[in-house]
């Protein structure tokens, strides 16, 4: 039995409490102004002014969306940071405000916004105002593409996707390090400024590693586009750039094939996914499906082994340099507290500070959304098809059909797809998250020049290698792009 | 020094992991955290909270001599004693004590000199209060009833005390001891008047009583426990028997014995009935607070 169980179990209840309540208001406030308005606009004489509006609001409902989701969002991220970090340290966290401290981050957010906004003396008070804006604004627009992918290309949010998606979310991430140079400057401040100073040098150095491994994810890609990338990954985890770039695709489905041309499903899927035994058990087809994905035979199945193995270090790169570049632990030296008394926000109070740290956590979100929708297949089921087909799920989905058809049909409530890869996402990037805490909790803070060297002297040069490797191993191999 | 470079990154990550491993490990402990108000740990019996003076377990009178040597020793300062030599017994004899918590840094020295084991450091840690002026403790509430004195008599493993001898002088002495702790001692001996029926105590009762009466300021419920002190110390006297006194008080029914039990028995009722509540739940509080933790545990 497990000791601490009443506290996980509190999490976990904050944690469901949480979620309902970030995606219940995006989900009813996007489907009412993106589908109820305009139906009831629609609905009666069809004149040029209604639809026109109607239009307009369809085209609105993403930045809607985004911005109904991230105050609540981040609400909720210090919580669980703040709840999960006290479960690592044995403590208990916040737990008076609300049942279980439920509403603590809620209440903080309502002090900060009444507080106090100071501009110290001295200080270049356009800039000073500029900077928390310039912070956070991208944090918005940089996560619109990303809507696209992870609601499963759901027609609202189609004009969001880019052909260049990834492209563009990478050059908007960068654009926080100039708030942070300026917020450091203009507030007239020794400690703010070594803290704008050293994110500047920061974000410079990580953002190689960063922008490498993404690349090289599109390379195996083919793509930069984020709602096609994220397609290519749909059927189960073996489908997911984390396993090699579409590397064991092949594998996938051979299996598939072999498990079409079997009527009778003698042999479990525990047997048949282990590679070793199947061709000896499926002898025509399983192979000619492999020779057709793997065509060099063993120099294909050692070009997979090592894609897999260089895909595993790309998401490691690409969570340190995103780890660096939202100066989480252990690259927190721009704000590191107990040397620079919290660094290029010292001077900052009110909702100046409340901005900077919205966009502080929206950034941790948008991060861990980029490497679930890059890595992790975005909205798709981990489960590989094979599998799932022979899951007893069909009454149970039927029964759900039935009872939700009139909010599908009639209401356009639920999108069954987009429900679906919505779920996902939510469960892929709060994992995400989860790791980031508990990263946090575990590490301890970077020396500034062992920041430089672990930057320059081995990431980069990694990131680099991988990229090396990824072009000519992704040769030998049918993969994704 | 690649392949030593490849090793160290290697060694590296299985540090990084065995750390993360443990972190998250952590959290299926249980958390240390006390939620303070609602439970309250454990304390060590010596424990170096609020300074008290104690009372004998049994009898239930006052130990301090009034010797001064917790006032000469005190760092801060912060003890203050009155006492005055008694005309009849010659004996020092106790009038007030007082103690400014605000003052005192709870070195614990005081209750190393004392010879009587009289002033000890308590439990309680809970004395926040509103002014300054409230944080100077005087005897009434710096006495501990008899219960609490048991209590520390017995967490802190110390000897009990032996009852202090019987005066030798039955007589006028206790009448004319009475009268200079005036204030303090009148208005339980008035109580206490009707329960001893006609014992020459009575009458020095009734004979400080005027001069209490005439003081408007003070109320009952001030004096109940000082009180305790100098009518103990004459009580016994009265009937001259005292091995009857250091017995349990229901175990004899002898006549010293119940005024004794009288006498202990008011300063509990007083406080609940008068303003002075605050207090005697507060006195109580380390107690109850040891109790829940013995459940706890």
């Amino acid at each position: 039995m497990i000791p601490n169980a009443p506290e996980i179990g509190k999490l976990l209840f904050i944690i469901c409490f949480w979620i309902c309540a970030i995606f219940l208001p995006v989900w009813l406030v996007s489907w009412a102004v993106g589908v109820l308005l305009p139906m009831l606009l629609e609905q009666g004489s069809p004149s040029m002014a209604m639809t026109a509006t109607a239009e307009t609001l369809r085209a609105l409902t993403p930045i809607i969306s985004v911005m109904v989701f991230i105050p609540i969002n981040a609400m909720f991220m210090v919580l669980y940071e703040r709840r999960a970090l006290a479960l690592f340290t044995v403590r208990l966290g916040p737990n008076r405000v609300g049942p279980d401290g439920l509403l603590q981050t809620a209440a903080d957010a309502v002090k900060l916004l009444f507080k106090e906004d100071i501009t110290p003396r001295g200080a270049d008070a356009f800039m000073f105002t500029l900077a928390p804006i310039i912070f956070f604004a991208p944090s918005i627009f940089g996560a619109l593409p990303l809507l696209a992918a992870i609601t499963n290309n759901h027609s609202l949010y189609q004009i969001t996707n880019l052909p260049t998606g990834i492209f563009y979310i990478l050059a908007a991430a960068s654009l926080p390090v100039v708030a942070l140079v300026m917020a450091g400057w203009s507030s007239n401040n020794k400690y703010s400024l070594v803290g704008g100073l050293r994110a500047a040098a920061q974000a410079i150095s990580y953002e190689i590693p960063l922008v490498l491994s993404l690349v090289t994810v599109c390379l195996m890609a083919g793509s930069l586009d984020v709602v096609k990338i994220a397609q290519q990954q749909d059927g189960g985890i073996l489908n997911w750039n984390i396993a090699g770039g579409g590397a064991l695709r092949g594998l996938d489905k051979a299996i598939q094939t072999k498990l079409g041309v079997e009527t009778t499903p003698l042999i479990t899927p525990q047997q048949s996914s282990d590679p070793t035994e199947t061709p000896v058990a499926a002898p025509t087809t399983f192979e000619e499906v492999i020779h057709q994905y793997y065509p060099f035979e063993f120099l294909s199945y050692i070009s997979a082994g090592v894609l897999i193995f260089c895909s595993f270090i790309l998401l490691g790169l690409y969570l340190t340099g995103a780890c660096a570049e939202i100066n989480r632990i252990p690259f927190d030296l721009p704000e590191a507290e107990s040397e620079l008394v919290s660094g290029y926000n010292t001077e900052y109070s009110g909702i100046k500070f409340a901005i900077f740290f919205l966009a502080e956590f929206t950034n941790l979100f948008i991060v861990s959304s980029i490497a679930t929708v890059m890595f992790l297949g975005g909205g798709d089921n981990p489960i590989p098809q094979w599998l799932l087909n022979k899951m007893p799920l069909e009454p149970i989905q039927k029964s759900l059909g039935a009872i939700l058809s009139p909010f599908i049909n009639g209401l356009h409530l639920i999108d069954p797809d987009t429900f679906w890869a919505a779920f996902w996402v939510i469960f892929k990037v709060y994992t995400f998250v989860f790791i980031a805490i508990l990263i946090r909790g575990t590490l301890p803070r970077f020396r500034i020049d062992q920041l430089m060297d672990f930057g320059w002297k081995r990431l980069v040069p990694l990131s680099l290698i991988a990229f090396l490797v990824v072009v000519f191993a992704r040769v030998l191999v049918v993969c994704h792009g | 020094m690649g392949s030593n470079l490849i090793g160290r990154a290697f060694e590296s990550f299985k540090r990084i992991g065995e750390g993360l491993r443990t972190v998250l490990m952590h959290s299926f402990r249980e958390p240390i955290t006390k939620t303070y108000p609602d439970t309250v740990s454990q304390i060590a019996p010596h424990f170096r909270g609020r300074l008290a003076l104690s009372v004998n377990p049994d009898t239930g009178e006052h130990l301090c001599i009034s010797c001064r040597q917790c006032e000469r020793v005190c760092p801060d300062k912060c003890i203050e004693i009155t006492a005055h030599k008694s005309p009849e017994t010659n004996k020092l004899e106790l009038i007030d004590f007082k103690i400014d918590h605000g003052l005192c840094m709870f070195c614990g020295l005081c209750t190393e000199v004392c010879p009587t084991t009289c002033i000890i450091n308590t439990n309680d840690f809970e004395m926040a209060d509103y002014t300054r002026e409230s944080l100077v403790y005087d005897l009434r509430r710096l006495t501990l009833t008899q219960e609490e004195s048991a209590f520390y008599f017995e967490a802190k493993d110390m000897p009990k005390p032996k009852p202090k001898p019987p005066k030798p002088a039955p007589g006028a002495a206790p009448a004319a001891g009475a009268a200079p702790a005036g204030a303090k001692a009148a208005p339980v001996g008035a109580k206490a008047a009707p329960a001893e029926g006609a014992k020459p105590a009575a009458a020095a009762a009734d004979a400080a009583k005027p001069a209490e009466s005439a003081k408007p300021a003070a109320a009952p419920a001030e004096a109940a426990k000082p009180a305790a002190a100098p009518l103990e110390a004459t009580k016994p006297a009265e009937d001259a028997k005292p091995a009857e006194a250091a017995a349990k008080p229901q175990d004899s029914s002898t006549e010293p014995a119940k005024t004794v039990g009288d006498t202990t028995a008011k300063p509990e009722e007083k406080p609940t009935a008068s303003p002075e509540v605050k207090e005697a739940e507060k006195e109580k509080a380390p107690e109850q607070g040891a109790d829940a933790d013995k459940k706890e545990g």
